[in-house]
């Protein structure tokens, strides 16, 4: 009987796998907020950066809940792992998946684009889409976004140090390797697998070639053995580099290093309030830093796409978006473009208060560069390891 | 109901052979001659053959030592501080030492994350002594001491007495820990992600960085060479098996009657 109980299980089971259609997409955003009432949306996403976890758990989701009826559950997991989760399920035909929403940039959105792992058509379906930066919306990293993704946040690449160790701070990229010839040990940068890493490299490269290195077939070896001469006098000698940003977040909050760095001009805010990063943080831009966009996406397997569509909506709505902005969480800049705002909420973006660390707004933007193509970031993986070597 | 047992049995034992079925298809399309021309990967298998190797070969050594030190010389303590770093999981021993000796320890003498990866070794030892430490005491604890008194009325110097009285049986304890740990350390992750460094990286670093970054494309490398180090580690494990079934039988006669 036992025996029968288990096959009879087991087949349930297999059935129960296979037999699933993919869930339908309502046609307009009032159908799709019917259809998931009531319903939970697990939100795929890095949950390294508590400011980001807190912000979603604690200021989204409660207003899911009480406007649409919706649960948010996040679900914390590296990018990379949860395209190829899905990318395992569309080799297995799997019509139903565990994610219904994600956030998504860069070669992996190129990936999942490649591999047509995307539901598209997003953009007409969500109301609040009409409000977003169409330069930031248009392309991902040099990849076109083609309405299979959205965008969530535009944020600007700069490099934090600690003031009270950095009297001089350079100016330049040419002055940053000056300074590390004057202060050996201090300085580092995490290993181009990393995402932050790795666009630490391309400013190097933009500082070089400029944009004549947008179209280069290779990367010259001068490039490679000019930055293996910074090796010597990086942290540890340039023997290892941080594997994440994480780590070198973690090596300037203990003052081993006096300058960290990443995506995200306003990041080191809400980290100096909670006294983890020193007091004398403050932004450094030099010649150039390049803007990155982030987006969020819903899988073809969705298992509720009309809830995801829902959540999208309202993580664009203005006044959430700028919570986001605020340091009170994460400190994320806008997707929306302030031009198509209504008075109120236009005056409520630029009247945000300025943090102590944030780098001042106009040289930032002076300085902005558009993101290269995935191919450089490609390239750049595998020319470095001479430099690690 | 034994019937079920006997089918979950087979399953579980199908198991390894999925995976190698598995590994096998999706390494199809990796170029495994360019793989082994890309310094990458030659430098990362220099590294984990030495690391593996020096960190086995010294958890053995200490642990038959240690298993000794108490049936031998009854030094029973042992076996009350042995057993704690079992308890301990890999990814928690790697942060302990990462914290001791992130800044150099004793005095700055030995840094972590450095090329020769002394860290890495000292935690996989302190982590496999124990283990080894079990796996030969219950040897020791069936010896039969006759052969140990036989060995000393004969005036055989103490080396001498091992090698006849003690080695013999300790062949195939030591075998099994031996291709356990080399199997294990050779393609872990946690310990050398915190305490190794990015060039070169360990054989299971690499391939999960492969894996995980980039394009799908490297996909099939990684997969590819963990296919080939399977087969590698079986080829060892029935190479070594086979010239020492001789042995181990007479051992095991030995023993029962």
């Amino acid at each position: 009987m036992k025996r029968f109980l288990i096959v009879g299980l087991m087949l349930v089971f297999i059935v129960s796998a296979c037999g699933q259609e993919q869930a339908e997409v309502a046609e307009t955003f009032d159908e799709a907020a019917k259809a998931s009432e009531g319903t939970t949306v697990n939100f795929y996403l890095w949950g390294g950066d508590e400011g980001i976890n807190r912000y979603l758990d604690d200021y989204v989701a409660p207003r899911l809940e009480s406007s649409y009826g919706i649960e948010l559950n996040r679900v914390p997991m590296d990018t990379a792992e949860f395209v190829r989760q899905l990318s395992l399920d569309k080799r297995a035909d799997r019509e139903r998946g565990t994610i219904d929403l994600m956030w998504i940039n860069g070669d992996n959105f190129r990936n999942a684009a490649e591999a047509d792992l995307l539901t598209g058509g997003l953009l007409e379906r969500i109301p609040n889409a009409t409000l977003l930066n169409e330069a930031a919306q248009a392309t991902d990293a040099g990849t076109p976004t083609n309405g299979l993704e959205v965008a969530w946040g535009n944020v600007q690449f700069v490099l934090h140090y600690d003031a009270a160790n950095v009297q001089n701070p350079p100016e330049t990229f040419e002055e940053l390797r000056r300074w590390t010839e004057e202060n050996p040990g201090r300085f580092t940068y995490p290993e181009v697998t990393d995402f932050t890493g790795n666009a630490f490299v391309r400013h190097l490269l933009y500082a070089k070639y400029g944009d004549a290195s947008r179209d280069m077939e290779t990367i010259p070896d001068a490039f490679w053995d000019e930055l293996a001469s910074w090796s010597p006098n990086l942290w540890k000698q340039g023997q290892t580099y941080p594997k994440s940003l994480a780590q070198l977040d973690q090596l300037y909050a203990s003052g081993e290093v006096w300058m960290t760095m990443g995506f995200n001009e306003r990041r080191a805010e809400a980290e100096v309030n909670a006294g983890v990063f020193p007091e004398g943080t403050r932004a450094l831009v030099l010649d150039h830093s390049i803007s990155s966009t982030h987006f969020l996406a819903v899988p073809f397997n969705a298992s509720n796409p009309n809830g995801a569509l829902v959540v999208i909506n309202e993580l664009l709505a203005p006044e959430v978006q700028l919570m986001k902005q605020r340091d009170t969480y994460w400190g994320d800049g806008t997707s929306l473009d302030l031009d198509k705002l209504d008075e109120r909420d236009r005056e409520a973006f630029l009247s945000l208060d300025d943090g102590s660390t944030y780098p001042d707004p106009e040289l930032l933007s002076d300085r902005q560069l558009p993101d290269y193509g995935p191919d450089v970031i490609d390239q750049i993986r595998e020319g470095w390891t001479r430099v690690a070597r | 109901m034994s019937r079920v047992n006997v089918l979950l049995s087979m399953a579980v034992s199908l198991l390894p052979l999925t995976a190698l079925v598995f590994l096998f298809r999706e390494s199809v399309g990796a170029d495994v001659w360019g793989l082994m021309q890309e310094e990458t990967w030659r430098a990362s298998l220099g590294v984990t053959l030495y690391v593996t190797l020096v960190s086995t070969l010294c958890s053995l050594v200490l642990g038959t030592l240690a298993a000794r030190a108490v049936y031998v010389n009854g030094q029973n303590w042992l076996l009350r501080w042995l057993k704690w770093p079992l308890f301990v999981p890999h990814i928690a021993s790697a942060y302990l030492f990462y914290l001791l000796f992130a800044d150099g320890f004793p005095f700055g003498l030995i840094e972590a994350n450095e090329r020769h990866h002394l860290v890495v070794i000292v935690t996989y030892i302190w982590k496999e002594v124990p283990f080894v430490f079990l796996m030969v005491l219950g040897t020791y604890a069936q010896l039969n001491t006759g052969y140990r008194d036989m060995a000393k009325t004969l005036q055989l110097n103490p080396w001498r007495q091992f090698s006849v009285a003690e080695w013999p049986f300790l062949v195939k304890p030591l075998l099994d820990s031996f291709w356990i740990l080399v199997a294990f350390i050779s393609f872990a992750y946690e310990v050398p992600a915190l305490l190794g460094v990015t060039f070169p990286k360990l054989l299971g670093v690499l391939a999960y960085d492969r894996l995980t970054t980039g394009l799908f494309l490297n996909e099939s490398e990684a997969y590819a060479v963990a296919l080939i180090w399977t087969l590698f580690l079986f080829g060892g494990v029935l190479l070594t098996y086979v010239l020492t079934a001789k042995h181990r039988r007479r051992i095991e006669k030995g023993v029962r009657r």
